[in-house]
């Protein structure tokens, strides 16, 4: 029978073949319109054993799925970004349902570190943590490249690594010149640094500080960072 | 004055708590036990660790069997009351001994510990035990688990993968039971911890419906199920059990969480049968003329303020024979119930002895 009300199906299950053959008769047309079937066959431990292999994934196992996190979530309550929900990608992770978890690349990374889920998780999750975590898998998978986020985050630690201390204006002049963020053009970038050093805010150039020895704790970080963050 | 004469029916956790209560204040007691060694429904099933603190059930119970071996209760073993009679000079009670020999005995009081029993979930036909070999309840599992002897029943392999269903024969319409068997989660969560601690290979997944493990079995049990042995949880009842093509069972389930229907493949299945009242429950509260209440458990006097009174006065109950209850509870209670039959006891005695004068 054709498929009528296909509004009313998952756009992610419906098939459309450009021909369909049954035993060698063509029956395209409306014949061609198929239906994935939405059973899940199996779980699978796979996904949560290898987040909860990782330092920042360990407490997924902690997760009882109550939504305190997502009830807080800037992303998704004030930002309104539906899709981020970090309890659904935990239970995910824990169930191994990847078919699922994959539709969810082009979001997992808007995280943007208020760590709100973690200061109110009842159960000890780090939530924050557990998500980029999960997102780490995916890019293992091939399922997402990099991102602004984690193109931020290289820049951030090759900027710290330098001399202990963040350069903000110069992580920021770097990161918006790679990211080609129009917003921040010249201008802005000039006022905002005149702002933020004039309120003492930022310390740049000869004024910044530095740590003492640092030598010695940068190769230990060092050390660490390519451990996988094993401490 | 003589000692008060007590029966206490039932060898279980609350009948031996009873009995060895009111042994130390200097009663005269009768234990009459149905089977043929003290313990109860958690010896007799052959249980294997109780929660929450996982401890081996002798090292739970033996103490409290000692306790009454020598303090003097007189132990009828592979007895049952035969009849009974209430009347002004106390309670006329006849005892049967397997073999048919009757006994005669007149007691100033009586404590019904007449225990439960677990559902039978042959009347869920829908999760096909006794049908597919590998579908197990509680006693069949925790004698494996005592036994240690983890083997689906099936093919005598070890199961990969073990699936827990609570609320068999509990918080169902269906089949006449509405109320809550308070175990069913916490020993589901117990074996599934048994299970993890002994195979750690093994994987295993909880379906509930919502997880009870009221007071400290919240993080002893459940959080450290979890947190520690990565036991895992789906929120939703299964439908229905079926087999799969390599023989494995498959169970038909909503995962509520992620609103999908799922069919996932099991070694094994464990159902959490609820508690009903036990068959002796049932007769000796016929015998005895108590009423039932409206789950067909012994009624309490007042379920709030008079827990172990009876509707008779003069029997007082204690521990599962008025509803679902853990151990400690019940020997709670049955040390409650000493104090209310000894009571009873010796009010009756000083009131004849006045009317002697």
């Amino acid at each position: 029978m054709p498929i009528h009300e296909k509004n009313l199906v998952d756009k992610d299950r419906l098939l459309v073949k450009e021909e369909a053959k049954l035993d060698g008769l063509d029956v395209s047309g409306q014949w061609s319109t198929f239906i994935e079937q939405r059973i899940l066959g199996d779980y699978s431990t796979d996904v949560l054993d290898a987040v909860a292999s990782t330092p920042a994934g360990k407490t997924i196992v902690n997760c009882w799925q109550c939504g305190t996190c997502t009830a807080g979530c800037c992303m998704h309550t004030d930002f309104g970004l539906r899709e981020f929900n970090p309890r659904y990608f935990i239970y995910l992770a824990q169930k191994g349902a990847e078919d699922e978890l994959k539709k969810y690349a082009p979001v997992i990374w808007r995280c943007v570190t208020c760590n709100k889920c973690v200061e109110r998780c009842p159960k000890g999750v780090r939530v924050e943590e557990v998500v980029h975590s999960i997102e780490g898998y995916m890019r293992s998978k091939g399922w997402m490249g990099d991102t602004p986020a984690s193109r931020w985050d290289e820049a951030f630690v090759k900027n710290t690594l330098q001399t202990g201390v963040l350069d903000e204006l110069a992580l920021t002049r770097s990161y918006v010149s790679r990211e080609k963020l129009a917003e921040f053009n010249n201008r802005f970038m000039l006022r905002m640094a005149l702002k933020l050093v004039r309120t003492g805010r930022i310390r740049t150039g000869p004024l910044r500080h530095r740590v003492k020895g640092w030598e010695k704790v940068r190769d230990v970080a060092k050390e660490i960072l390519e451990g996988g963050g094993e401490g | 004055m003589s000692s008060p004469r007590i029966l206490v029916v039932g060898g279980g956790p609350a009948g031996l708590s009873a009995a060895w209560d009111l042994a130390e204040a200097g009663a005269n007691v009768v234990l009459v036990e149905e089977e043929g060694f003290l313990g109860g429904t958690p010896k007799k099933l052959h249980y294997s660790l109780i929660a929450p603190d996982l401890k081996p059930v002798q090292e739970v119970l033996d103490p409290l069997v000692r306790r009454v071996e020598q303090s003097g209760v007189e132990v009828m073993l592979n007895s049952e009351v035969a009849s009974f009679k209430g009347s002004g000079d106390g309670f006329h009670v006849e005892v049967r001994r397997k073999g048919g020999s009757l006994e005669s005995h007149v007691f100033d009081s009586v404590i019904a510990a007449t225990g439960f029993a677990h559902w039978d979930p042959h009347k869920k036909y829908e999760y096909g035990y006794g049908v597919y070999p590998d579908v197990l309840d509680f006693k069949d599992f925790e004698r494996m688990l005592s036994e240690d002897n983890l083997r689906r029943p099936s093919n005598g392999e070890t199961p990969k993968r073990i699936a827990w269903l609570l609320c068999v024969g509990s918080r169902d319409k269906q089949v006449g039971k509405f109320y809550c068997c308070r175990m069913g989660c916490v020993v589901s969560i117990k074996q599934a911890m048994e299970v993890r601690q002994k195979h750690p290979e093994i994987d295993t997944y909880v379906y509930y419906m919502d997880i009870r493990t009221y007071g400290f079995w919240e993080d002893k049990v459940y959080w450290r199920s979890m947190e520690e042995f990565n036991v895992k949880f789906v929120r939703g009842r299964i439908g229905s059990i079926n087999r799969g093509e390599d023989g494995r069972l498959v169970a038909m389930a909503e995962d509520t969480i992620l609103q999908r229907p799922t069919e996932v493949p099991f070694d094994m299945l464990v159902l959490a049968t609820g508690m009903e009242a036990s068959r002796g429950t049932v007769e000796f509260a016929k015998l005895a003329g108590l009423e039932l209440e409206e789950h067909g458990f012994i009624k309490p006097l007042q379920s709030d303020s008079l827990p172990v009174h009876t509707t008779v006065e003069g029997i007082f109950v204690a521990g599962t024979a008025t509803g679902p209850k853990a151990i400690p509870d019940s020997v709670s209670e049955g040390s409650a119930a000493a104090m209310k039959a000894l009571n009873f006891a010796r009010r009756k005695a000083v009131a004849e002895r006045q009317q002697t004068r």
